[in-house]
């Protein structure tokens, strides 16, 4: 049918059919991977994109992460040092426990503390970290000849940095001259009560910090810690200085009252033995006075005239008063030197005061005196020397006889305290004491200046005898009186 | 084999020294001390501390460094010195070496001969693993171990520390050799018969972005990436000026580094940025070779911390059954630095892989040497950043 060119033809033209189809397919799939080419790199420069954002975003919070980090190490080494600082009294101390490992912590590795001194009227250093002594000593004598400057500059409490505007104050470079750091802060030390003042430099050389507005509250809240830490210790310092001195004073007050105590106690001892002695050396020509007054007056000798007789009473009668003062001088000096010893022992209060009222019941009558006698029942038993208590209750009771006007009043009162004690009250209805007298009173030969003193005869030493009994039954002794009002003795013994 | 540490924080250095001293000794019960190690912070970097170590150890091989802090069992401190005393059983071998002038020999010529003095005691003898310290200053410091390994041979693992300048006034750190402080000079210790130990070298960052081509390199220094100025892959990611970066320089040397993408391998290995220049070209902490792919790095805190649980748990793996005598660390500053105040949560980490009592002495550095697969020593050493070194050894 077909002749043999026609058939390659017809075959030719089917193979560059499908060739060309092959070819389209092929161009077709290159066209389709060049576009997945082209997405892939375009998904690739986004994805880079996208890591762009994530690095800057990763850096900025590792940015604040540090910053973080930085600012609780700055805390944690600021509550150090203020710990221990605040716990020294002792101002050079407060320097040398500044550890240079905290400041450090800070963020600070140089440190210079001035402080003003009055005195001396220039900044004197304190302390100095990350500086040598010749570097420290160039610092000091920097800041002196800038003193007026810096004192206006603490005058004003305001905390400086390299942050800060400091034109006005001095030309960073000049500061970076002085102080070799390029990071600061600078900030005032005030000692209000002490009317003092410093100031403190913190720096770091270190390019990577960043000085902030925390730092600048650190080094203030340092700077304040040490102020309040160095008034506390000068502050102690004073008082310390203030005590020891009051001690001092009161040392030499004390052994100056116990010299003077002593030179009492021997004169007391020495007037004590004068006595006893002198009413020894008195008693025996007394008794031989009264002796022979005595027989005189008996009439063995022969009869005297009545004038004779009448002196020889008034010498019998004298040398009997004067029996009673020598023998009451010698019961005090005995009892002060604790030559008369109290034969404690239980006996009943009331009996006591029976007897002395036999006794007296006479004058009682004759000057028409009410007395009475209360003692409670527990107040009943004493332990005491009836002998001595009795005679206190003569010279209590008698006095009272003595000042109260015919027809007045006395009464024993006797009642228990809560210490074991039993407290008895003497009351008259008498002229009373003034207040001024009613100590002295109890001492020996003092009389109350009134007309019935005047005009009835005493020793002075009736009180001062009753004193020492109680004093030597271990109670207290005291009136309450008002003139015109009448008194109240009261004393205190032991519960039987 | 008995280790013995001894660690103290005393102010008198000289009584810290004689501290950590006694204790690194009670450590080897009173055993003859072969070999000692000694690590301190700057604050410890004096002369008479040097001095008298050496005088109250004697005269046995001394070698260490000056690092910003040291890392013990108490955990991270700046203020520190540490004293690891070894008493070797026979079967244990080593030398130890110092080479100086570094910089004028070159470092890879320098390494070869580090290399040859430490064979030197140990011919004909299974060599199983070496230790280096040198000085962080030294350029192209990572030759310093290719060229040690050029004659010690590759079939065993090289671990090295290189020593951080720390401080304001980057305070320069050195490497002790015996009763010296050097710098420009680097020290090591060649291992042989039965020592066992474990090693894990780990660093958590991970590559950000898309993949970028170093067109123009030598040593250490990037000219052009994907033929434009290096810096400006810096400034694209940070939108910042040459000059605004540099002022970020430590932040993004920390945080940022870029990964060299190795073949074969599954991690990255870092370089951190030292410095930028005027003309645009970047200065990293080790070589980077012209032609290699890299990226942008990043990390956190929780990888990081999680890079050092792969690490010790590795190193511990290693030793199979056997526990560990003492765990060396060798930690980038610049981990300390992403960590901040967590710094002391890595050593808690270690502690917690290994047993709680296991001594632990460690130093922060500025660049690691160690292989880069802990699970396969062939191959050359390579030269780490901001990575954690974790040395188990257990006899």
């Amino acid at each position: 049918m077909f002749d043999t060119n026609t058939l390659i033809i017809l075959i030719s033209t089917a193979i560059i059919i499908i060739l060309s189809a092959m070819l389209l397919t092929k161009m077709q799939n290159n066209k389709q991977l060049q576009n997945e080419v082209g997405e892939l790199k375009q998904s690739l420069e986004s994805i880079d994109e996208q890591a762009k954002i994530i690095v800057r975003t990763d850096m900025e919070l590792n940015r604040i992460q540090e910053e973080l980090d930085r600012k609780i190490s700055g805390l944690y080494a600021l509550q150090k040092l203020s710990h221990t600082i605040s716990t020294t009294m002792d101002e050079s101390l407060i320097f040398k426990k500044l550890s240079p490992e905290y400041l450090i912590e800070l963020g600070f590795e140089k440190t210079f503390i001035s402080l003003w001194d009055n005195k001396k009227n220039e900044f004197i250093l304190k302390f100095s970290l990350g500086y040598t002594q010749e570097e420290s000593d160039l610092i000091s004598a920097h800041i002196n000849a800038n003193k007026e400057r810096c004192l206006s500059l603490i005058a004003t409490d305001k905390t400086l940095s390299s942050l800060s505007a400091l034109n006005n104050f001095i030309n960073k470079n000049t500061l970076y001259n002085i102080f070799k750091a390029s990071y600061f802060v600078f900030s005032p030390i005030l000692l209000p009560q002490q009317n003092s003042r410093g100031l403190l430099f913190a720096g770091t050389e270190k390019t990577e910090t960043v000085i902030t507005e925390g730092d600048e509250e650190l080094v203030k809240i340092l700077a304040t810690q040490l102020g309040q830490a160095l008034e506390n210790a000068r502050l102690f310092e004073k008082t310390w200085s203030a005590q020891q001195e009051l001690e001092k004073k009161v040392a030499e007050r004390t052994q100056e009252l116990s010299a003077a105590l002593e030179e009492v106690k021997k004169a007391s001892q020495r007037k004590t033995d004068f006595v006893s002695s002198v009413s020894h050396e008195l008693r025996t020509p007394l008794t031989s006075i009264k002796g022979y007054a005595a027989i005189l007056l008996t009439g063995k000798l022969g009869d005297l005239p009545p004038q004779a007789k009448e002196r020889l009473e008034k010498i019998n009668r004298h040398s009997d008063e004067l029996g009673h003062i020598v023998n009451d001088l010698l019961d005090i000096s005995r009892i002060e030197s604790g030559k008369m010893t109290m034969n404690l022992g239980k006996h009943n209060l009331k009996d006591i005061v029976n007897k002395v009222d036999d006794l007296l019941s006479g004058q009682l009558k004759e000057k028409k005196i009410n007395f009475s006698l209360s003692i409670d029942p527990d107040a009943s038993s004493v332990l005491v020397d009836p002998e001595q208590i009795g005679r206190v209750f003569i010279n209590l009771i008698g006095n009272a006889m003595k000042f109260t006007p015919a027809g007045g009043k006395i009464s024993v009162y006797g009642r228990k305290l809560e210490d074991k004690m039993v407290q008895v009250d003497i009351s008259d209805t008498g002229c009373g004491i003034p207040l001024e007298d009613q100590e002295a009173i109890f001492e020996e030969f003092f009389r109350v200046e009134n007309a019935i003193n005047q005009e009835v005869k005493g020793t002075g030493l009736g009180l001062a005898l009753v004193k020492r009994i109680i004093k030597a039954h271990q109670g207290k002794i005291w009136v309450k009186s008002m003139v015109g009002s009448g008194s109240t003795f009261s004393f205190t013994i032991q519960q039987g | 084999m008995q280790v013995g540490i001894g660690f103290s924080a005393q102010s008198d250095y000289i009584k810290a020294a004689k501290e950590a001293a006694d204790k690194a000794r009670y450590g080897i019960s009173g055993n003859k001390a072969d070999l000692a190690l000694l690590f301190n912070t700057s604050k410890f970097n004096h002369p008479l501390v040097l001095k008298t170590v050496s005088e109250l150890l004697g005269d046995i091989p001394l070698l260490g460094l000056n690092t910003p802090a040291v890392i013990s069992n108490q955990g991270t401190t700046n203020n520190g010195i540490i004293i690891l005393l070894f008493s070797f059983p026979e079967e244990i071998y080593f030398n130890t070496t110092c080479v100086q002038e570094v910089s004028m020999k070159g470092a890879l010529a320098a390494g070869e001969k580090l290399g040859e003095d430490l064979l030197y005691g140990c011919k004909g003898v299974r060599r199983n693993l070496s230790i280096i310290f040198s000085d962080g200053n030294i350029p192209n410091g990572q030759n310093i171990g290719l060229g040690l390994q050029k004659r010690v041979g590759q079939s065993f693992p090289m671990v090295g520390a290189s020593t951080y300048n720390q401080g304001a006034r980057k305070e320069k750190a050195c490497v002790y050799f015996g009763n010296t402080a050097l710098d420009n000079a680097a020290c090591g210790i060649l291992f042989g018969g039965r020592l066992n130990f474990g090693l894990g070298i780990k660093h958590g960052w991970q590559p950000l972005g898309k993949p970028r081509k170093v067109t123009l390199s030598s040593g250490n220094i990037i000219k052009e990436i994907d033929g434009k100025a290096a810096v400006s892959l810096y400034q694209e990611y940070f939108a910042k000026e040459a000059n605004a970066l540099k002022k970020e320089l430590k932040r993004i040397s920390t945080f940022y580094p870029l990964g060299i993408d190795i073949a074969g391998k599954k991690e990255y290995l870092l370089r951190s940025l030292s410095s930028i220049q005027d003309d645009g070209s970047l200065v990293f902490n080790g070589e980077i070779p012209q032609d290699s792919k890299v990226k942008l790095m990043v990390s956190s805190k929780e990888a990081c911390l999680e890079s050092t649980r792969q690490a010790a748990e590795l190193a511990k793996k290693a030793l199979g059954n056997q526990k560990a005598k003492l765990v060396l660390i060798f930690n980038s500053w610049a981990r300390a630095t992403l960590l901040g105040r967590q710094e002391n949560s890595e050593i808690e980490i270690i502690k917690d892989v290994f047993e709680k009592e296991t001594p632990l002495a460690g130093i922060y550095t500025s660049a690691e040497q160690a292989p880069i697969s802990s699970t396969n020593y062939l191959g050359r050493p390579y030269f780490h950043n901001n990575s954690i070194v974790i040395l188990a050894i257990a006899n």
